[in-house]
């Protein structure tokens, strides 16, 4: 296994990163990853450095000095860790089935979109409609979260550190203290991110969204 | 072979191949942690009318706990897989949902897994909620949160079920009653600080050693009346003049080598009292070694021919 590394270059267009995941680049080259199309005239050498260390056991990929106009990076990761060192466009870690997905700086729209399993964290902030359509996995946001938080999601548990504006199909579920947390916690230690630094398992709990299913959870970790 | 002036027979304790686990409780407290786990292990001393046979193994930290939360390990054996996966889900059903603040987690791995929180998640009536969790080696684990009235009851979804042996033993011969339970209380206090084995009657210790077979036609067991004091002389009795007193420590673990180091252990311990405090002989129960898989040899054992 390998870490590979994407360091972004200065682009004027949006890049859709969904071809660019740890388990589909694992094993490749440095020339046969620069080569692979993101777009009918955009290929990975033109929108990115590759590097690679091949030392590594860890299945890992890391996008460095992203933007927001990057796109859908971890779009239906499977497996490994990917993180992010900069922004993200929309689509951060949507229809996610499985893996770590850190991102270190801010979030565009609809991030953790149709997610079903895995964990995606965001350090910064989240854009609009954050977690719609999540069907299950965690989703942790430090920084603060757009409007439509949890649109249509149906179960899975989003983890916020600030206080999102209220919603209407969301019901608040009062303030408790979760065991489980201790054990997601632990697991957050195990990374090179914020999110190590949690440890209340103190939170204000909302149920929705009502308007669909209604068996997601919103985590507000109070301090 | 004489330890301290206690003889040893020359004989054998005959064990059998059993199914076991081993679950993780923690609570709040070690208090709740303890009423869980005593609740879960109790009327769990034999397969015969229990089902299971069952005790808590040792106390945990929080160090050493899913949670982080204080603990106690419980292992659990039955004669075979059916009936420990049956006898688990009941007991985590009425003893470990039921008890305050109590969570229960997989303490072994393997190949087999059955269910801890599996069905009984379906006690969340809709609002159960599942969450995939990587351990420290990054192995996914699935954890089920069920709302209690007092917050939320976690458990993880399954628990390893190994292969294990039940049945190790020794009987401890003595002058009297008194002086035979207070060498099998030191016995039990050295085997419980050894690791993957438990001792399953009350405190430890047994009074009623079993044969196979009786005079009444439908009962497969009755007294072991060979080593009954009061029937000296009136049965082919395997007592002495001397010996007023009889009592059996039943010791099940995961390996054979768990069971035999516990032995030896114990057996010391007993007989550290010495012939002067009135231990006079140690035995073990066995059926002449035609039932049990395994047979754990007294002086081998104390000779320390086997350890783990």
């Amino acid at each position: 296994m390998s870490h590979i590394v994407l360091t972004a270059k200065p682009v004027s267009r949006t890049v859709d990163c969904r071809a660019l995941l740890p388990l589909a680049l694992q094993g490749k080259t440095v020339a046969e990853i620069a080569a692979i199309k993101l777009a009918a005239n955009l290929s990975v050498s033109d929108a990115f450095e590759v590097s690679l260390d091949s030392a590594t056991e860890a299945l890992k990929l890391t996008f460095k000095n992203t933007t927001s106009s990057h796109q859908y990076i971890g779009f239906g990761m499977t497996t490994g860790q990917l993180v992010v060192e900069g922004d993200v466009g929309d689509f951060l870690g949507a229809q996610l089935q499985n893996g770590v997905l850190i991102c270190k700086g801010n979030a565009g729209a609809r991030a953790g979109d149709r997610m079903r399993r895995g964990m995606l964290l965001i350090e910064g902030n989240a854009g609009d409609y954050c977690g719609s359509d999540m069907m299950a996995g965690t989703l942790g946001v430090l920084g603060s979260t757009g409007a439509h938080l949890g649109y249509g999601m149906k179960r899975g548990t989003l983890l916020l550190a600030q206080t999102p504006a209220p919603q209407a199909t969301w019901i608040d579920c009062g303030f408790h203290k979760l065991p489980f947390l201790n054990i997601l916690y632990k697991s957050f230690k195990l990374l090179d991110s914020r999110f190590a630094q949690i440890s209340s398992q103190r939170v204000q709990r909302w149920m929705g969204d009502m308007g669909g299913l209604g068996k997601a959870e919103i985590l507000v970790i109070q301090s | 072979m004489i330890i301290n002036g206690v003889e040893i027979d020359d004989t054998f304790a005959e064990a059998f191949n059993m199914r076991g686990t081993r679950i993780l409780i923690t609570a709040q407290n070690l208090r709740w942690a303890y009423n869980a786990a005593n609740a879960m292990t109790g009327f769990a001393t034999s397969v015969i009318g229990c089902g299971v046979e069952a005790g808590i193994e040792r106390e945990l930290s929080e160090d050493e706990t899913p949670d982080g939360r204080p603990g106690v390990s419980v292992l659990m054996f039955a004669m075979g897989s059916k009936v420990l996966m049956q006898q688990l889900e009941t007991r985590m059903g009425q003893c470990i949902l039921t008890c305050p603040t109590a969570a229960a987690f997989a303490g072994i791995e393997s190949e087999d897994m059955i269910s801890l929180g599996k069905h009984l998640r379906f006690f969340g009536d809709g609002y159960q909620v599942s969450k995939q969790i990587p351990d420290a080696n990054g192995k996914l684990k699935r954890y089920w949160r069920i709302p209690v009235m007092d917050g939320e009851f976690l458990t993880e979804e399954t628990t390893g079920m190994v292969r294990a042996i039940g049945g190790g033993n020794f009987l401890v011969l003595g002058a009297s009653q008194a002086q035979v339970l207070t060498a099998c209380e030191a016995a039990i206090d050295a085997m419980r600080k050894l690791p993957n084995v438990i001792m399953p009657f009350p405190g430890g210790v047994v009074r009623s050693g079993s044969k196979v077979g009786s005079k009444y036609p439908k009962m497969f067991a009755s007294t072991n009346d060979a080593f009954c004091p009061t029937l000296k002389g009136v049965v082919k009795s395997e007592l002495d003049p001397r010996v007023e007193s009889v009592m059996e420590i039943v010791v099940n673990g995961l390996t054979f080598e768990d069971i035999a180091v516990s032995m030896k252990a114990g057996i010391e311990a007993a007989c550290s009292l010495g012939k002067d405090n009135g231990i006079l002989r140690i035995s073990a129960g066995n059926y002449g070694g035609k039932l049990g898989q395994h047979h754990f040899k007294l002086r081998p054992i104390l000779s320390g021919e086997v350890t783990a």
